[in-house]
């Protein structure tokens, strides 16, 4: 169990206590991790153009009844073409102090570039308080990358600031951190998230987006979708049945669970697979989902030898149970990737506009045809990876064998 | 199955033994200082060294050798002389089965550990644990060695270990010792054996050249006299330590003792079974 | 010296504590009962079959009577009750009074130190994730056993594999039978688990008595152990089997040594161990070529040398109260594979002391390693097996959540072939044929009906861990093994769900 901020003392804006349901970056007390049901949208420009917020928000609200109004988020990216070589780290603060502290610590580790409030409605159908949303544009000083026998390179130390800060700084939730890309979330219907951060006046190359239906509450502004850690953004529908495997894993590998979901841990396990111990994408689902062994043997020798080693090397990595995923990142390319358990538990579709520019996933095909009449729609098989990278296309439809396209 | 020479992944074509072994006819010479790694790792020789065993091998000289441990462990080729110049390093000819093994210069520890069959002959010493679990082959050592030595020797049929010692031996020889024969010689002087001695043996023999008080003795070993068969068995590893090293030793019966075991069931009455 | 007479005289004789009881009015007086019986506690006198004392309740009797009409009864309390002078602590007293001995037995540990096992509950799947059918849908049981390489490494996009540098052996289930030696038990007992292991696919140790020739045949699915007496132990042992591996101690007896009686060591035992017949068979304490862990990775790394990286090299250890650093000792030292044994593990001979009163519960043992390994760094490099008291499939799957990679199994295949754990082992004279050495016993165990019980036995299991993992939504074993989230403990002291890492019963997870 890690242990978790004390919670401070905070007032809504009449000055009165907060509502003990409402929590933001701090997390709520003798919190243990949420669980429930979901929808998740996602859209990537093939082309590369930007897309305005109302799309995904259209695509997400559609799908209403898949949440209950505790929590829904969204990821842009593409977000910033004038600093898309700096890291942006977005925070929710519950107070001023939250920000100061945030600062204090982040005083000589970071080169703060540019920072700047992020829009919040002041008039909104959610409950305040509201968190104090920030951004921050950074630098890693050439001097904090130690590039020794542990090569702890910038993304590295980025990785251990944030979770430094949302494991241990008061009153401050660091949400996202990558480079080109930000998230807005919070605890609210889907429509409600959108029209608090007013998302239409942001566009961006590549959208994620989830609405949640948790089976308890109190909801926890950092705890909803996407979770985040550098670019990394994931949205997640569904429940990992193996999550105490899985964060044994990421645990084993440095990473510090502070928001307890499963989603959380599947974000380290993209980063660990595909960042760190540099994967191709293809085996990292394939390790995240794997055949049984009974298809394995039917696989060609070399790909077989590939898969059994997969599953024995990476068994921890395994996410069992049912799940539907979206993930993006922004770097080496803003990719967007969808994947389903391997027994296909929840659902996930897949579309592409007729003229190929703008590719879709979705829980639902009314997300896709809401945007887009005309859309041809597929559904990616079991355990097999929808890729799509802005700029190339789609790269894989989810329909493919395994290991189509991997060098073994 | 794919022969493997180390972790590190090394194919049976690897190059350990490339740069410092040289083969001709059916011998080998591996000298150590030509190795491009310095000091050679354990792992590249003993590869290098199943390499000319697997090549047919009969003579496998190794020069400069400094600690490398677990030298022709399990090596199994009848016939093999390996010559070790240097210091072997702990476990040399650790469960051999066969081949014969000399060493010009110290051993380290546990040397002949569990071995099967053949013969480690070292013109030196051979420090602590030499011999553990032997259960055949012959192990001789010119100069002294240290604790524990010969410890649960076994016998079984034809297979009989002997270790000859010409120095001393230190505490617990041939504790446990279940069967094979040892005799130590004392020759550099100093009491041939130390305290504990044959502790726990229900088999085997110890003979040794010089005084042994009883107080020496371990639990379930006793001092006994010499028998005829007994004698044959010295003047056999005699002329056996004799050819080895070219000494002369005084082989006048009346200087040895015997260490036997009290009984093949040292711990019998040690036990109550009653159903409580 | 006071040195009296310490025979069993008649005023110091102790009760009985089993007395068989014949129903005169169906038997048939075919005196199968009275032939039978290893203990020669019946006997025929005056026409009929009476007791004659020494009754172990093997229950050998029951089942050869054709009239089914012998009834093993406890001897009710012979002593004046007292709460604390039990009739177990007046007998052992009363025995050693006599005796002057150590105090003798087998199996596990009888004491009834309430199983942990017993106060653990699984999770099941309601609503956020499906159930699965076993019946109709996969769940994946295949577990490997070895080195694991932590990563693998990608080179220009190319995921390498270096098969050689990792042996690992496949089995079809978490499962492989504990070390038990041809010596502690007869060769058609030892024939039966290798025939069953073979059967199942899974991996069957071979004790430290060395390895029967006819056995060989097994070989790729017998690990070949290593212990301190070194029996045995020719390069075939170490090169030709699947797995070898090192036992530094045993949970029914940690930190003590090995003793196979000279009645025991017979032409054929004599042979297999290489030690002369009719001599104890003696395995010290420690292995004299390991006083400290430097001198474990030795060992691990002339077994690697000798076996040329071929096969994986497991260490085995007796649950202890520091279990979580000694484990990552062993992983440090090069084990490929541990071996946690357990407190209540079973045992051919050990003394009732030490059985009784050392070591660690497995279940406490098994999470104390898998946390310890995680929080090194480690757990994913190594597979690790334990045993130690497990009873039935809801032992093996608590003891999987808890953090085991394979469970290791002795005691309940010894039942399954006709084992009634009446803890005589260490008599040699088994009415069941399995722990002894005398001919007109072992005869009465046919390796083949044994083995298909075995078979049957775990099979059942296997099917119960996938209701289960199906029950919880769990599709392959690797997603159960260390899961702690789906166990609560019920039981009455927290302080141990506590150590073990398991919630409270009440602890939700959302």
């Amino acid at each position: 169990m890690i242990h978790r901020k004390d919670r401070r003392d905070r007032t809504d804006r009449l000055g009165a206590p907060v509502r003990a349901e409402n929590y933001i970056a701090s997390s709520p007390p003798g919190w243990q991790g949420q669980l429930g049901g979901c929808g998740i949208a996602s859209l990537i420009s093939l082309k590369g153009e930007r897309i305005g917020g109302e799309r995904i928000t259209r695509m997400l609200t559609i799908m209403e009844e898949r949440e209950n109004g505790l929590g829904a988020g969204y990821a842009c990216y593409g977000l910033f073409p004038d600093r898309s070589d700096q890291y942006c780290l977005q925070f929710f603060f519950d107070d001023e102090e939250g920000k100061r502290n945030v600062e204090d610590f982040l005083q000589g580790r970071l080169d703060i570039m540019h920072d700047e409030v992020v829009f919040i409605k002041e008039r909104s159908t959610i409950s305040p308080p509201y968190p104090i949303v920030w951004r921050y544009f950074v630098d890693v000083p050439e001097n904090r990358v130690w590039r020794g026998d542990r090569d702890l390179g910038e993304e590295d130390y980025l990785v251990e600031i944030v979770q430094h800060i949302n494991a241990n700084v008061p009153n401050a939730f660091c949400v996202s951190s990558g480079k080109d890309m930000a998230v807005f979330k919070g605890n609210g219907y889907s429509y409600e998230i959108a029209d608090l951060y007013d998302l239409d006046r942001y566009s961006g190359t590549m959208w994620l987006s989830h609405s949640r239906f948790p089976t308890n509450s109190p909801a926890w502004w950092a705890g909803a979708h996407p979770l985040s850690l550098l670019d990394w953004g994931v949205c997640h529908n569904g429940e990992i049945t193996s999550y105490g495997v899985n964060r044994k894993l990421v645990e084993m590998n440095g990473y510090r669970c502070t928001v307890l979901t499963d989603t959380e841990v599947v974000t380290y396990l993209w980063d660990l697979l595909v960042r760190r111990n540099r994967l191709p994408i293809e085996v990292a689902a394939f390790v995240m989902a794997p055949s049984t062994y009974q298809e394995i043997c039917l696989l060609p020798p070399a790909e077989r030898r590939l898969a059994e080693w997969l599953r024995i090397t990476y068994k921890e990595a395994f996410l069992n149970g049912p799940f539907s995923i979206i993930v993006g990142r922004s770097r080496p390319e803003t990719t967007l990737i969808a994947l389903a358990d391997r027994k296909k538990l929840r659902p996930m579709i897949a579309g592409l506009s007729p003229d190929d520019g703008v590719a879709y996933c979705a829980s639902e095909e009314s997300a896709i045809r809401i945007v887009e009449p005309d859309a041809r729609t597929w559904a990616p098989g079991a355990g097999n990876p929808f890729i799509a990278v802005a700029g190339k296309g789609v790269l894989r439809r989810g329909t493919e064998p395994s290991f189509q396209g991997v060098r073994v | 199955m794919k022969y493997v020479c180390r972790p590190k992944g090394h194919a049976h074509d690897c190059d350990c033994g490339k740069d410092s072994m040289s083969v001709v006819g059916d011998r080998a010479v591996i000298d150590l200082s030509l190795s491009a790694t310095q000091p050679m790792h354990y792992t590249t020789l003993n590869c290098a060294m199943r390499k000319a065993m697997r090549q047919g091998c009969l003579s496998i000289e190794l020069k400069g050798v400094m600690g490398q441990r677990y030298l022709a462990s399990t090596a199994s080729v009848p016939g093999l002389h390996v010559a070790v110049h240097g210091t072997p390093g702990n476990d040399l000819g650790a469960f051999l089965n066969g081949p014969t093994i000399e060493v010009f210069g110290n051993a380290q520890d546990m040397t002949g550990n569990t071995m099967n069959s053949g013969r480690i002959i070292v013109h030196g010493n051979a420090w602590d644990v030499t011999g553990l679990a032997a259960r055949g082959g012959q192990i001789l050592v010119k100069g002294d060695t240290g604790y524990r030595v010969g410890i649960h020797m076994k016998e079984f049929g034809e297979s009989r270990p002997t270790t000859v010692i010409g120095g001393t031996a230190k505490d617990y020889l041939g504790e446990y010792m279940a069967g094979g024969t040892i005799l130590v010689l004392g020759l550099g002087g100093g009491p041939p054996v130390g305290r504990s001695l044959g502790a726990g043996m229900h088999g085997g023999r110890i003979f040794v050249r010089g005084e042994v008080s009883p107080e020496q003795l371990g639990p379930g070993a006793a001092l006994l006299p010499l028998n005829e068969d007994d004698e044959r068995e010295v003047r056999r590893l005699l002329g056996d330590f004799i050819k080895a090293f070219g000494t002369e030793v005084h082989q006048d019966m009346n200087g040895y003792v015997k260490i036997a075991p009290s009984s093949s069931r040292p711990f019998s009455g040690y036990y109550d079974k009653t159903n409580v | 010296m006071i040195d009296a007479p310490s025979s069993r005289r008649l005023d110091h004789r102790l009760p009985e504590r089993f007395m068989p009881t014949i129903n005169y009015d169906l038997c048939r007086v075919c005196r199968r009962c009275v032939n039978e019986c290893s203990y020669q506690a019946l006997e025929f006198k005056e026409s009929r079959v009476v007791p004659s004392g020494g009754c172990v309740a093997c229950g050998r009797c029951i089942a050869v009577c054709p009239a089914n009409c012998i009834e093993v009864r406890p001897v009710p309390p012979q002593f004046a009750p007292h709460g604390n002078w039990s009739e177990r602590s007046r007998r052992s007293i009363l025995a050693q009074a006599s005796s002057g001995g150590v105090l003798l037995s087998s199996c596990g540990a009888d004491d009834t130190h309430p199983p942990i096992f017993d106060d653990l509950l699984l999770d099941a799947a309601q609503v956020t994730n499906p159930s699965i059918d076993p019946l109709r849908e996969p769940v994946e049981t295949i577990t490997y056993l070895g080195r694991r390489p932590g990563r693998l490494e990608v080179c220009d996009g190319k995921v390498i594999v270096q098969e050689d540098d990792t042996p690992l052996i496949r089995m079809d289930m978490p499962l492989m039978f504990g070390h038990i030696s041809l010596g502690s038990i007869s060769y058609n007992a030892q024939k039966a688990l290798f025939m069953a292991a073979n059967e199942l696919r899974i991996v069957a140790g071979s004790g430290e008595g060395g390895l029967h020739p006819d056995f060989y045949q097994y070989a790729d699915r017998i690990c070949s152990e290593v212990a301190s007496g070194r029996f045995g132990i020719k390069p075939e042992y170490l090169k030709g089997v699947a797995a070898v591996e090192i036992k530094i101690g045993q949970g029914a007896k940690p930190g003590h040594g090995g003793h196979l009686p000279g009645e025991k060591v017979t032409t054929m035992i004599s042979e297999t161990r290489m030690i002369p017949r009719g001599t104890d068979a003696l395995s010290p304490y420690p292995h004299h070529d390991i006083y400290s862990i430097e001198d474990l990775a030795q060992l691990v790394s002339v077994l690697k040398e000798s076996t040329e990286y071929r096969l994986p090299v497991g260490v085995k250890i007796a649950a202890v109260h520091n279990v979580g650093a000694i484990a990552s000792g062993l992983v440090r030292a090069g084990a490929d594979f541990l071996t946690v044994d357990g407190f209540k593990g079973g045992t051919g001979a050990a003394p009732r002391v030490i059985r009784d009163h050392a070591g660690l519960p497995v279940e406490v043992a098994i999470a104390a390693v898998d946390r310890r390994l995680t929080q090194e760094g480690l757990r994913n490099r190594v597979t690790v097996c334990a045993g130690g008291g497990v009873r039935s499939s809801a032992d093996m799957i608590k003891a999987l959540a808890l953090g085991a990679d394979v469970v290791m199994v002795s005691t309940s295949a010894m039942i399954a072939m006709g084992c009634r754990v009446c803890q005589q082992c260490h008599r040699g004279l088994c009415s069941w044929g399995i722990a002894t050495q005398r001919d007109d016993l072992t005869s009465r165990l046919d390796p083949q009906v044994a083995a298909a019980r075995i078979v049957r036995l775990y099979r059942a299991w296997n099917e119960e861990l996938k209701e289960v993992m199906g029950a919880m939504g769990i599709d392959s074993v690797e997603s159960l093994v260390g899961n702690r989230d789906r166990l609560r403990y019920r039981g009455p002291n927290p302080k141990i769900a506590e150590v073990m890492n398991v919630k409270h019963i009440g602890e939700g997870w959302g």
